[in-house]
């Protein structure tokens, strides 16, 4: 054989090995960087994709379901969101507020006992907040429920044009972004002021 | 909110300041600090002329020893109508809005400070640092006032979270925003002992302010003046001048 021929690459056993765990590692890390990019995707979005739970609210210490208070017992969300109408924040009962009915509703369910011990050792609930603007954001609650109030009569549809059906969740989740872009729209198309201290300030 | 939709007449918020009246104090100063979660500054930042002061009250000696006087004018954001401070923004993070507000957006500021450089009367300021506040403080910020981070121009807003917030709740009660109002009234106003600083609407020929201006800024008798005028400004600040009966004498002499 002359020096500089083509000479055809032996495969070995170890080469065979190699070129699977480059493989492996190549499918792998397009898998990771395609989940990333979803993240990310859905980061911008301003929500998260509806896909693999992603979009599922927070776990509450307390497993809290608005279904029974709302649909069935047919609870105004004003009856325990009390500050709504008339603040800035829509403000999260007091234990004391849930006790009233609870001292006698709901024995035997583990919930209701886990309020219980709130209560009895004087805490607060810890509740894990699902929306949130962010700091340099004034958003005003009551201003917002006036408006719409107005406009479509009862405060409970109107909260729901930005929560969702709330009364319908077992577990509550963020349905609108939230971003500048969503305030913004429905401020142009309820001809609210648009003027940048309405909100940042 | 929705009520500036509804009012008839916009405002347009200004300021008369007694210079005669001021007697140094100080308070509002104080005031203005918690008011609007300004960070507490240190010797440090006063040496590097880097301390944040909305409101700073400056103070002058006149004569010589046995008889020295000293002159204190408080100066904040003069909001001027023709603002030098506004066409230099590169990303509108400063403008003029319908109240007659020069209005700082921090979201929107990219810290470029070619508005303080261009500001005659040096009341923007500058974020140098992180704010931080001693543990004993932490509590008393003002939940309606947006802590500005580092890289952040920030300057007087005429207490703007007091206007939003009267405003909503005179929209909500259903009464008139009333002239004077101490809810209204900025925190300097509120504090000040003397009565130096008269807050309100220049739109409003009823209000305090107007009645002032009216009075004072006539060539002939009135004591007011607009700080550094001659810029061509046009503050929404009026000063009226010390009331100083030798220096009177002094000219007629
Ligand atoms: S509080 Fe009034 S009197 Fe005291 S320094 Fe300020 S303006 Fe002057």
């Amino acid at each position: 054989m002359l020096p500089g021929d083509f000479q055809e690459p032996r495969i070995t056993q170890r080469k065979v090995l190699l070129l699977g765990v480059i493989g492996l590692g190549g499918v792998s890390g397009l898998v990771v960087a395609l989940a990333l990019g979803l993240f990310v995707l859905s980061a911008w979005l301003g929500l998260p994709l509806d896909v693999f739970g992603f979009n599922e609210g927070p776990d509450q210490p307390i497993e809290f379901p608005h279904t029974v208070h709302v649909q069935e017992l047919g609870l105004d969300c004003t009856f325990c969101h009390r500050t709504v109408t008339k603040d800035a924040a829509a403000s999260i009962p007091a234990v004391g507020l849930c006790m009233t009915c609870h001292k006698t509703v709901g024995d035997g369910n583990p919930e209701v006992d886990k309020l219980r011990g709130y209560y009895e050792s004087d805490r607060p609930i810890d509740w894990v907040r699902v929306h949130r603007v962010p700091d340099h954001v004034h958003f005003v609650h009551e201003a917002h429920i006036r408006f719409f109030s107005d406009k479509m009569g009862g405060d409970s549809e109107t909260c729901s044009i930005c929560h969702g059906d709330v009364g319908g969740m077992e577990k509550v989740n963020q349905v609108r972004s939230l971003k500048m872009s969503d305030c913004v729209d429905c401020h142009r198309n309820n001809d609210a002021p648009t003027d940048c201290t309405t909100c940042h300030y | 909110m929705v009520t500036t939709q509804e009012k008839k007449t916009e405002e347009k918020w200004g300021m008369v300041i007694d210079v005669d009246k001021c007697i140094g104090c100080q308070a509002c100063v104080v005031a203005c600090q918690s008011e609007n979660n300004i960070p507490v500054n240190e010797e440090e930042h006063f040496n590097q002329r880097r301390p944040i002061q909305w409101i700073r009250v400056e103070r002058y000696w006149e004569g010589e020893f046995p008889d020295v006087k000293a002159r204190f004018i408080p100066i904040m954001c003069q909001h001027c109508d023709n603002a030098p401070c506004e066409p230099v923004c590169p990303v509108f993070a400063t403008y003029h809005n319908s109240q007659g507000l020069n209005v700082q957006v921090y979201n929107r500021c990219i810290g470029t400070r070619f508005c303080a450089n261009n500001c005659p009367y040096h009341v923007r300021f500058f974020n140098f640092w992180e704010p931080s506040w001693p543990e004993s403080l932490k509590n008393q910020l003002n939940p309606d006032v947006t802590v500005r981070s580092r890289g952040i121009m920030e300057k007087c807003t005429f207490c703007i979270q007091r206007i939003r917030r009267t405003e909503r709740e005179s929209g909500r009660d259903g009464n008139e925003l009333k002239d004077g109002d101490r809810a209204l009234n900025t925190a300097c106003v509120n504090a000040c002992p003397t009565d130096t600083l008269v807050f309100g609407d220049f739109n409003n020929p009823e209000s305090r302010v107007s009645k002032l201006r009216k009075k004072e800024m006539d060539d002939h008798h009135g004591r007011g003046y607009k700080m550094l005028d001659e810029l061509g400004t046009s503050p929404n600040v009026i000063y009226l001048k010390k009331v100083d009966k030798e220096a009177k004498e002094s000219s007629t002499h």
